[in-house]
């Protein structure tokens, strides 16, 4: 689920910034660090949308860095046990598949695929019912359940299940 | 008062027993030393515990006198309360009271205060005692007598101090250097018990002339018998004559271990049907089997087993062509397939078992069903505790007929019979046996047979006590966890599926399933990075084999890596062990893909041939003409591509030169560095086929370094 959150930090800067852009030097600095990056408590920050405010600066002794804490406004998203999502299948193999919604990688294990769904290898490997009705390749849409998830310094891993009742293929790219 | 001191306890609480009496006598009757006397030793003899040697009882009793005004003096408190004697009570817990009224007389200044300490113990006891005193003429005042039952047994729920008799009476019981010595004797095997029988007759036979004092004869241990006597002199003379016992072995036992001579722990194996165990001897010894059938009358069981059965030599016997000769090898398990056997022309009959009604195919003397061989076997030669099975071996008893069909029966059973299973406090476990199966809940307390959980459920007290052969692990779908035992530790994961007692997990570093049991997991927010590094090699690097090949390490292993082949057309991965392995490769070559573009580590490209067409990825290694490319929507071989150089062609700028366009942040250590601009040669654009364009501009829009400044010429 995606949330707009103020978040806070200390940011050091080298002196060599200091001067009339200071304050551009700061908020392109913060971004280049925070961007793109995960915690396991907000999830993962897609975009700064704008700096609150910039506190004093501090200067550290024995360098010449200052810190800064900047509180800044931005968007994260974070996964949610229970949670359900769609999401875009990127790989199918015979474990079960991979799906990407916006940076979470979620896998759905083939124990959590309804039983009437068979894996078929090939050159585009899917999941398909008995009657060929329903199949899940690269790049369906489906909408899946997240069961668990786990935070990594750099990336949110997640296991989805479409064992319940409507989730499943959304769009199938090949008829659609 | 001194006098209490320095003298035994017994005998201490026998002068306060005596001076009780005196000091009773003096309230209601005459002073009469030698009823108080007599009745002390009586009542001495009675309250007296039976350990405690009687023999110096009888010492002391005059030195009491002269402290009775004192100690009536002040015992006088509850002097008033009647005593109430009925002959029924018990006069042995009157020795307590005594021992402390004795050590409070001994402070003469401090008497009161003490009184005042101690108020409601003196007070209880003192009713206590005079109730219990046998007083042939007492007269019982009925509520007098109510009271005192009252104090009594409200004092009764003073459990530490019942405890501490009991405590010091059973070390009191151990044996000394005084007691008759325990002296360990070698027999002949199986003949113990009718030794000890033995014995036991030629005792009646000769009366006091034998010494010894006892005999024993444990079932558990075989060939040694016990006797217990003073001197072994004593143990060899009635050894004397008796042929099953060689008087050449005897050995003292040590007092420590006296005791645990006569202490069983009894096992109590729960042998039912369908449970696991192991074969102890034989041709199966160490093979997994399950159980059919009990008899406990003649200690047999019936098993069910994988056959190992050669059928060429079982043929060959039966037809009487060969002698069968000892096999130095053990035939390897296999079901027995009954059309096989019948094409060596063994003889097959087909037998119905009157009692289960099955059919049973009779080959060569055994029997046969579904491929299993049943076996009937003494109880002895298996082993039904702690029994560890792998899954495999667990698959290969599904009968072969349902494959992968239905649960493996007495799986419950197997967890049954585990050592203990490691609860511990917090865990979420799930009964699965009794009355309360499928109550979930949480361990609170972890003691010897049972375990205390807090159930799910209202309604239920806070804890419920379970034995822990009917508790289970649980775990949910989407929990993290650590596998501490078994074939898989060390594998972190998610759980995915639960099947009662399996788990099936997502491990982390591979990525697929792997089952295991329940017991085998714990719930942790570890994740395990699986071993990447052996000795100086680790994942990912490009190393050189002993034949001059060379390879990136895609996988390491227990002992092994998984090495993929510098070689473009076959993509092959093989195991290499670690000293095969002759050095890492440093090199840095720059090779030049299709376009002429130096490529070198870490420039992203994408390839233009071959089965792997179409994909890119970064450059991980390059070596002799030869690339390894790092796709991570790659399934096989971990992601790595092997091609060669000029079958690919590099998509974007050149990463390894420094910094891309505006990026001045991202390095404070460095400034603005202008992009390193070679000495560009004068090179002329090549005719391309039309389709190539565009790519080329791709390349050259990421400032390619090596066309800015060229001159081109445009077709």
């Amino acid at each position: 689920m995606f949330f707009h959150i103020v978040l806070e930090r200390n940011m050091q800067l080298h002196p060599r910034h200091f001067g009339r852009n200071l304050r551009e030097n700061l908020v392109s600095k913060l971004m280049k660090d925070v961007e793109g990056t995960c915690s396991g408590r907000h999830g993962f920050v897609v975009a700064i949308t704008g700096i609150e405010n910039v506190g004093k600066g501090l200067i550290r002794d024995g360098t010449g860095f200052v810190t800064f804490p900047v509180k800044y406004q931005c968007v994260v998203f974070r996964p949610f046990k229970g949670e359900i999502l769609e999401a875009a299948v990127t790989m199918v193999n015979k474990m079960g598949f991979f799906a990407e919604t916006g940076p979470v990688q979620i896998f759905v294990s083939n124990h959590l695929i309804p039983d009437d769904m068979e894996f078929q290898s090939g050159d585009m490997p899917n999941y398909t019912t008995s009657d060929g009705s329903v199949k899940i390749q690269k790049d369906s849409e489906v909408r899946l359940k997240i069961i668990g998830t786990r935070v990594d310094a750099t990336e949110i891993f997640c296991i989805g299940t479409i064992k319940d009742d409507f989730l499943g293929v959304i769009n199938d790219p090949t008829t659609a | 008062m001194s006098r209490g001191r320095g003298e035994e306890d017994d005998d201490i609480e026998d002068e306060e027993y005596e001076d009780e009496d005196q000091f009773l006598d003096d309230e209601d009757y005459d002073k009469d030393e030698d009823v108080g006397r007599g009745r002390g030793t009586s009542s001495k003899k009675r309250r007296r515990s039976v350990f405690i040697d009687d023999v110096a009882e009888e010492d002391d009793e005059d030195d009491e006198e002269d402290d009775d005004e004192l100690y009536g003096g002040c015992g006088k408190k509850n002097s008033k309360a009647p005593r109430v004697a009925s002959q029924f009570f018990d006069l042995e817990a009157q020795v307590d009271s005594d021992k402390e009224e004795e050590e409070d007389e001994g402070e003469d200044d401090f008497i009161v205060e003490t009184g005042a300490d101690l108020p409601e113990e003196d007070a209880g006891r003192r009713m206590h005692r005079h109730s219990l005193l046998v007083r042939e003429d007492e007269q019982e005042d009925i509520e007098a007598l109510e009271r005192s039952i009252h104090a009594r047994y409200a004092r009764s729920s003073h459990t530490e101090y019942d405890e501490e008799t009991t405590d010091v009476e059973q070390q009191a019981l151990l044996p000394s250097v005084r007691d008759p010595k325990l002296w360990m004797v070698k027999c002949a095997s199986g003949r113990e018990r009718e030794t000890a029988a033995c014995l036991m007759q030629k005792y009646i036979d000769k009366g006091s002339e034998l010494q010894i004092r006892s005999v024993i004869a444990l079932d558990h241990l075989k060939n040694y018998i016990y006797v217990e006597a003073d001197k072994e002199a004593h143990v060899r003379e009635a050894v004397k004559g008796l042929c099953t016992l060689f008087a050449a072995k005897i050995m003292l036992v040590p007092i420590r271990e006296m005791t645990d001579v006569l202490s069983v722990e009894s096992k109590a194996v729960h042998l039912s049907r369908d449970t696991w165990v192991r074969m102890k001897v034989g041709t199966y010894k160490g093979d997994l089997a399950q159980v059919v059938d009990v008899d406990n009358v003649r200690q047999r069981v019936t098993v069910k087993l994988i056959p190992r059965i050669d059928l060429q030599a079982l043929a060959n016997k039966l037809e009487g062509r060969e002698v069968a000769k000892k096999k130095a090898f053990v035939p390897p398990p296999r079901f027995m397939n009954v059309d096989e056997a019948r094409a060596l022309n063994i003889r097959v009959e087909r037998k119905r078992n009157s009692i289960t009604g099955d059919y049973f195919e009779n080959i060569g003397g055994m029997l046969f069903k579904d491929g299993f061989l049943y076996k009937t076997v003494s109880m002895k030669s298996i082993s039904a505790q702690d029994i560890k099975t792998t899954f495999d071996e667990l698959e290969k008893f599904r009968s072969p007929s349902n494959n992968g069909e239905g649960e493996i029966v007495g799986l419950s059973t197997l967890f049954a019979n585990r050592k203990k299973t490691h609860f511990m406090k917090g865990d979420a476990v799930i009964v699965v046996k009794g009355d309360l199966k499928n109550l979930k809940g949480w361990v609170e307390k972890v003691e010897e047979e049972n375990v205390h959980i807090r159930p799910e459920m209202k309604g239920l007290p806070k804890t419920l006590a379970v034995n822990d052969k009917e508790l289970c692990k649980s775990f949910e779908p989407g929990n993290h966890v650590k596998v501490v035992s078994g074939t898989k530790e060390g594998a972190t994961g998610m759980v995915v599926k639960v099947e009662q007692h399996v788990l099936i997990i997502l491990s982390e570093t591979t990525k697929e399933h792997i089952r295991v049991f329940a017991d085998d997991v714990v719930e942790s927010s570890e994740v395990a990075t699986g071993v990447t590094k052996i000795g100086d090699y680790e994942l990912h690097d490009l190393v050189l084999l002993d034949n001059n090949s060379f390879g990136v390490i895609i996988r390491v292993e227990s002992e092994a890596f998984q090495v993929l082949q510098g070689v473009p057309e076959r993509p092959e991965a093989s195991l290499v062990k670690l000293r095969e392995i002759k050095c890492k490769l440093h090199k840095k070559f720059n090779l030049q893909d299709r376009y002429r573009n130096p490529v070198s580590v870490k420039d992203v490209v994408r390839i233009l041939e071959g089965p792997c067409k179409g994909k890119q990825g970064p450059v991980e290694h390059i070596y002799k003409g030869v690339v390894f490319v790092y796709d991570r929507h790659h399934l096989e071989n971990a992601g790595f591509i092997c091609v060669k150089a000029d079958s690919c062609c590099i998509v974007g700028g050149s990463r390894s030169n420094g910094n891309r366009n505006g990026d001045s942040f991202s390095r404070f250590s460095s400034f603005k560095t202008p992009p390193r601009v070679p000495p560009s040669p004068r090179r002329f654009a090549r005719g391309d086929p039309p389709f190539d364009s565009g790519r080329r501009h791709g390349g050259g829009r990421g400032g390619h370094d090596a066309l800015i400044g060229t001159t081109v010429k445009i077709r």
